[in-house]
Formats: structure tokens, C-alpha cells, sequence
């Protein structure tokens, strides 16, 4: 086995199999898990299942059509009481959970008002609101009173080339499927940041270091050292993404409609993985050199913090992403290291990204991360012999060795 | 044919010149001593030679030629600040660090357990090496230097935290691997063990080469006009002695630059003291050390 290649194994293997790796490796599933359940748990708090009366004064609703309802909710029903003492001695008895009471001169002034003892879920809102506008539109054709109700005043958007579409409800969990992988490598890195700016600080304090570069180069130490604790990260991905895979599948099965008629757009996806490995290894050279050539952990961070920022500028910048995505700076942005991730990313979500430019961006982003590589080693030579002094970037950048 | 050859390297730092003009050669299968007060350039001489430096001035050639990747196999190098990975178990951390020789843990293994029954650390190999004490950590350490068989051994101070028993075992090791044909450069401050083990040393001092030779040939050169004698009884009043200090059950008896050996020999015979012992005085290696460093 290549000696880089025994490295990156040795300190994958010291890693992987720690206790704190794993308590690390979990926490994060099982940190989005408990507030998934504790958000659906508020949810069916929310949701009352039992009818909603009304007294209608207007007329409007003497021959209630029955509403459709979306998703996996199910329909409540409505209750017409005559007065409005009945309803509301049908509301102390706990027989329905609230009751409106809609004017004669409704719609009017369109003012009704709502009783309850507890107020209704969101759930219970949404249909008592579809249930009016779907029976004061009911002299329209049925289709047009269900796209006033079901869809809304939602627009469809659809990339001109028809590729992608994104519902007037919002983006489903596929759609947005791309933007949590971009966001998976920023998370990934934060995490392993510190770590990775103190890549050799074991083996200076333990004093292998002198053992070490007498039997490797020091781009073999590093490189090594890089590619082992990216594989680390993408090991928590990929354990991450066959957690978030399982509970996809589960909420499919009971039903959860965010995770229905899901669209993997796998392009998008693999654009997404192919940008985020390059880039991924590229900031985490550009970390372990500046652990390299820094004096102390503290200043390590604070440069460290600086080149984080400069991956998540897309963010600052998505309303232009995703406005105009072909223009020039966006254009540009995909070509950079730091930014090509999220402003592909971005720019796919309304429009498609010429193929041409995320094969170039890919290739860029591999060169960036060979050439970040190969400073991170000249880097952690150089700061071998400097004596805790601080190390002149320009000398990094020099192509003859010292 | 010379394993290493330096001539005239120097280094600085800023302003701190630690080494300014030191030239040696170490020859194919001999033991040599790097020796020198403490801050004369010592290490960083091996630095220069391990190209962990690179010198301001001079070259260094190395097993034939300049230093570069391929050799770092060949060569062993046990440093002045050393150190294992403490969080491993012993015998992880040798494989592992023995891969980075080039050599494959499959072929190592049975190497390695041979070493580590010679060294008494066999039953000590699954613990990590913080939990060893400071001399198995020191015979872990020369473990890790000679196990994938380096042409080129660089050892500094050896014998540190070892007891009599294993700082005989380790002698042995370092003989036995000059009989193989290894070229060992031992650097160190324990002069009695240059004398049992070295068959040339460097003195260095102050970044310059000062003392460089072959041990008997060194000895012979700072051979005092001295003798030693021992007799029974008291030794009478001899012409052309100077000086007459006792000296490891003897008299240490300095001559007159037109008096020799043979003229005190003489002399004691003549009146009829029986002698015990007679000898030239030749110089401990501590006392030509303490000397060169103190004329400098």
C-alpha cells in the first residue's frame, strides 16, 4: 500500500473507532429526530378532529358542497346549527370544537367571527378556510373553486427549459433534496474545521513529527492526513444521509405529505455531490495548512473563520442567484473555489446551469483542491522550520523548494 | 565507501548561527560518535543530514548521494525529542510507523516479535505506549529505528532511562548490527560508552568541527608525558617528576619535558622499588572532551 494511502487509513481507523466519533456520528440524527418529533407532536396537538359548526345568516351556505381536502389531512365536518345559542351549547358540550357565525350581510363585509374554547389548530383553520371560499365560489365551475382552495394564490414556477418546476405549496423534501447536501459539506466541515487546522498538533506534541518526515514526504503526511479526515466526514454523510433515507421511508409510509410524490431531480443531486467532494477537500486543505503555518490555535480559528465565511457568500447573495442566475456574477461565482458549491446550487433551483459550466466547475474545484494539497504540505514544510515563527504567505506560493 | 559525507554545511537562525563550518565522514559499517557540549550544533547537523534542514552552505551526501525519498527507507533515525503515538497499543504503533518504511505489517510481524522478546517487551504489547514506562518507551524507540533493517542508523543518546541490564542489551544490538554491516552515527554525552562502542568520533563545538579522527588515533594525540605507577610501599623521590597526583589506585606522575618513561622505569628499578604497574597515562575520552571544549 502507497504510503499517503496508509496514512489516510491509519488516521481514518484512529478516528472512526473512538467513542467520541460516534457520539458525534449519532447526536446529529438523533438531535433533527427529536425536534422533528417534538414539532409533530405540537402538530397533532393542534389538529382537533372533531366538526366545526356554523350558523349561517347569509344564505350563502344552506346547500354546503363537500370540500376536498389536500394531503393526508383528514376532512372534518361542518355542522349548520339554526341559532347560535345551539351551536354554542353544542360547543360547551364538547360537541364540536368551534362554530362560525357568518352575517347576513356576509360576504359583504366579509366579516364572521369564530368561537372556541380553545383555539383551533392550523390544521382546523386551513379547512374552515376552504370550506367558505370553496362554497362562496360554488355558482363557478368545481375546477375553479379548487384551484382557489387547493392550490391557492400559490404559482408554479417552472425553469424555461421545463426541466425544473417548483409547486405553489413550496418545495417538496426532493426538491430541496440538493440544497441539504450543499449544506451537509458547510456542516461537515464546520465540525471538522478545528480538527482539521490541528491535523499535526498530535505528532508535534508527541514528537513523532521528526520520526514522521524522515520516512514520508510532507505532502505524504498531509495529503494523508486530509484525505483520512475526509473520509471521516463523508463516512458521518453518508451514516446521515441512510438515517435521513430511513426516515424518508417512514414518513412516506405513515403518510406525511411533505414526503409524498417526491421528484429526486438526480442530476441536481449528483451536480450537488460531485461540487461538494471537491470543494470539501479543498477547504480542508486550506484548514490543515493554515493549522500548519499559524502560531497558535486561537489565530488558526480566526483565519479559519474567515475562509468559512467565504463558502456561505451564495447565501448573502441568493436573491441575485436565484433571480438572475445566468448573469455574469453568478456566472462567475461558480468557477470560484469557496462559493462554486452553493451558487450552482442556488442558480439550479430556478433555472438549469449549462452542463458545460458544472464540468468546468467540477474540474476547477479539483484542481483547487491538488493545488491546496500541495500548499498545505509546502505549508507544514515550510512551518517545520520556522520555530513557532510566523510564516510569510508568500514564501508558500514560491514554486522553488527551500 | 563513505555512508555519509558532509562537508562544511552550516545553518543559522536569524541570528543565532548554529552551525558554521563542520565537514565529517561516516564510513560503511562503523560505529561513529557525534559528540559535543550542549548547543554546539549537534542536532542540527543531523537535521541537515535527515534533509529536515536544508544548510545555508556545504553539501551533504547521504548513502551515495543527496538526500532524497527513496532512502528514507534505508535510513533509521531515532531523535533527540522522541516519541510514539501514546495513545496506541505498543505493538500497533511499531507496525504502524514500520509501514511508513515500506514495510508491509505482514512482513514485519515476525521481526517485530523477535525484538520484542529480546527487549522484555513482549508482554507489554497490547498496552498503549503511556502506559509503558520511560525505559521500555526508550527500548520501544530503538525497536522503532532498526526494525525494517536501515543501512543508516542515527541515534541520539541511546542509553537514556536504561538500566545496566538493558544498556548492555542495547550495546550488544548496536554491535551486532555493525557486524551485519550497518553504519550506526550514535550521538550521546556518555564518553565511557563512545569509548566501549565508537570506532570514530566528531567533537563538535560551537557549530565547528573541532576533534575528528579515530579513537586510538584521538588518544594518541592527547596522550599527556605522564605515568602511571603503582608499587608496593611508597614510591622514593624521583628526578624529572613535576607532578605526582593519585589517580584510580595509582600515581599519576607527570614528567619534565627532558625526562621519559623509560628514564623514571629506570630509575625505579635502580632503587630496588617494586613495581606493580607502569603505564603511559592516556587520556580518558571525558578528559580530551572537557579539554578541546575548554581551549576553544
Amino acid at each position: 500500500m502507497h504510503k499517503l494511502a496508509r496514512i489516510a487509513s491509519h488516521e481514518y481507523r484512529r478516528n472512526v473507532f473512538k467513542r467520541s466519533f460516534l457520539i458525534t456520528l449519532l447526536s446529529v440524527p438523533l438531535i433533527i429526530a427529536l425536534n422533528v418529533g417534538i414539532g409533530f407532536y405540537l402538530e397533532s396537538r393542534e389538529n382537533d378532529d372533531s366538526p366545526v359548526g356554523y350558523v349561517d345568516r347569509s344564505g350563502l351556505f344552506a346547500d354546503p358542497a363537500p370540500v376536498p381536502v389536500s394531503g393526508s389531512a383528514a376532512p372534518l365536518d361542518f355542522l349548520p346549527f339554526q341559532a347560535e345559542e345551539d351551536a354554542r351549547a353544542a360547543l360547551d358540550s364538547g360537541q364540536i370544537q368551534a362554530f362560525l357565525v357568518i352575517p347576513a350581510r356576509y360576504p359583504g363585509n366579509r366579516d364572521a367571527t369564530l368561537y372556541y374554547l380553545d383555539e383551533p389548530g392550523g390544521g382546523t383553520i386551513r379547512q374552515l378556510l376552504d370550506f367558505v371560499q370553496f362554497n362562496l365560489l360554488a355558482d363557478r365551475p368545481e375546477e375553479v373553486a379548487r384551484r382557489a382552495t387547493l392550490i391557492g394564490q400559490g404559482v408554479i414556477v417552472r425553469s424555461l427549459d421545463a426541466r425544473h418546476e417548483v409547486p405553489g405549496d413550496g418545495p417538496n423534501f426532493g426538491i430541496i433534496m440538493p440544497m441539504l447536501i450543499g449544506f451537509a459539506f458547510l456542516f461537515l466541515l464546520l465540525m471538522n474545521a478545528s480538527y482539521l487546522m490541528q491535523a499535526v498538533v498530535e505528532e508535534k506534541e508527541n514528537r513523532t513529527i521528526e520520526v514522521l518526515v524522515t520516512s514520508v514526504s510532507s505532502r505524504q503526511l498531509i495529503a494523508g492526513k486530509v484525505l483520512g479526515t475526509v473520509a471521516v466526514g463523508l463516512t458521518q454523510l453518508a451514516t446521515w444521509v441512510l438515517f435521513g433515507v430511513t426516515a424518508v421511508v417512514v414518513a412516506r409510509s405513515a403518510g406525511v405529505e411533505w414526503f409524498q410524490n417526491l421528484t429526486l431531480d438526480w442530476q441536481l443531486i449528483l451536480t450537488a455531490v460531485a461540487l461538494g467532494l471537491p470543494s470539501y477537500l479543498f477547504t480542508a486543505a486550506i484548514m490543515t495548512a493554515i493549522g500548519a503555518i499559524t502560531t497558535s490555535a486561537q489565530e488558526s480559528q480566526a483565519t479559519g473563520s474567515i475562509f468559512f465565511i467565504l463558502h456561505v457568500v451564495p447565501l448573502y447573495l441568493a436573491g441575485l442567484l436565484i433571480g438572475s442566475p445566468n448573469a455574469v456574477l453568478p456566472t462567475v461565482f461558480s468557477f470560484l473555489p469557496f462559493t462554486a458549491l452553493l451558487t450552482i446550487i442556488l442558480r439550479n433551483i430556478f433555472a438549469s446551469v449549462p452542463l458545460w459550466q458544472v464540468v468546468v466547475s467540477f474540474a476547477l474545484q479539483l484542481l483547487y483542491a491538488i493545488a491546496a494539497l500541495w500548499i498545505a504540505g509546502r505549508a507544514f514544510r515550510l512551518g517545520m522550520l520556522q520555530y513557532g515563527q510566523r510564516l510569510d504567505w508568500r514564501k508558500l506560493v514560491k514554486v522553488r523548494s527551500s | 565507501m563513505h555512508t555519509v559525507q558532509i562537508a562544511h554545511v552550516a545553518k543559522s537562525f536569524g541570528s543565532t548561527q548554529a552551525v558554521v563550518d563542520v565537514s565529517f565522514d561516516v564510513e560503511r559499517g562503523e560505529i561513529f560518535g557525534l559528540l559535543g557540549p550542549n548547543g554546539a550544533g549537534k542536532t542540527t547537523t543531523i537535521r541537515m543530514m535527515l534533509d529536515i534542514f536544508k544548510p545555508d552552505g556545504g553539501t551533504v551526501s547521504i548513502l551515495g548521494g543527496p538526500m532524497d525519498e527513496g532512502k528514507k527507507d534505508r535510513i533509521g533515525y531515532m531523535p533527540e525529542e522522541r516519541g510514539l503515538y501514546q495513545d496506541l497499543p505498543l505493538e500497533r504503533c511499531l507496525l504502524y510507523l514500520a509501514s511508513l518504511k515500506g514495510q508491509p505489517p505482514a512482513a514485519v510481524q515476525e521481526r517485530l516479535t523477535g525484538y520484542l522478546e529480546r527487549f522484555d517487551l513482549a508482554a507489554h504489547k497490547d498496552k498503549k505506549v503511556k502506559e509503558l514506562s520511560k525505559g521500555m518507551q526508550q527500548k520501544a524507540q530503538i525497536i522503532n529505528t532498526i526494525l525494517h533493517q536501515p543501512e543508516l542508523v542515527i541515534i541520539d543518546e541511546p542509553f537514556t532511562a536504561l538500566d545496566p541490564i538493558n544498556t548492555q542489551l542495547v550495546k550488544d544490538v548496536m554491535r551486532e548490527l555493525r557486524a551485519q554491516g550497518t553504519t550506526i552515527l550514535m550521538s550521546t554525552h556518555q564518553m565511557h560508552q563512545v569509548e566501549e562502542l565508537c570506532d570514530r568520533i566528531l567533537l563538535i563545538d560551537d557549530g565547528y568541527d573541532v576533534l575528528y579522527g579515530s579513537l586510538d588515533e584521538i588518544r594518541r594525540r592527547y596522550l599527556g608525558h605522564a605515568v602511571l605507577v603503582s608499587a608496593v610501599g611508597d614510591l622514593p623521590s624521583l628526578a624529572g617528576v613535576i607532578e605526582s597526583v593519585p589517580h584510580n589506585g595509582a600515581l599519576k606522575l607527570t614528567l619534565a619535558d627532558e625526562t621519559g618513561p623509560q628514564d623514571i622505569l629506570s630509575d625505579l628499578v635502580a632503587q630496588g622499588v617494586i613495581v606493580e604497574r607502569f603505564e603511559i597515562a592516556v587520556p580518558t575520552l571525558d578528559e580530551i572532551f572537557i579539554r578541546v571544549v575548554a581551549d576553544q
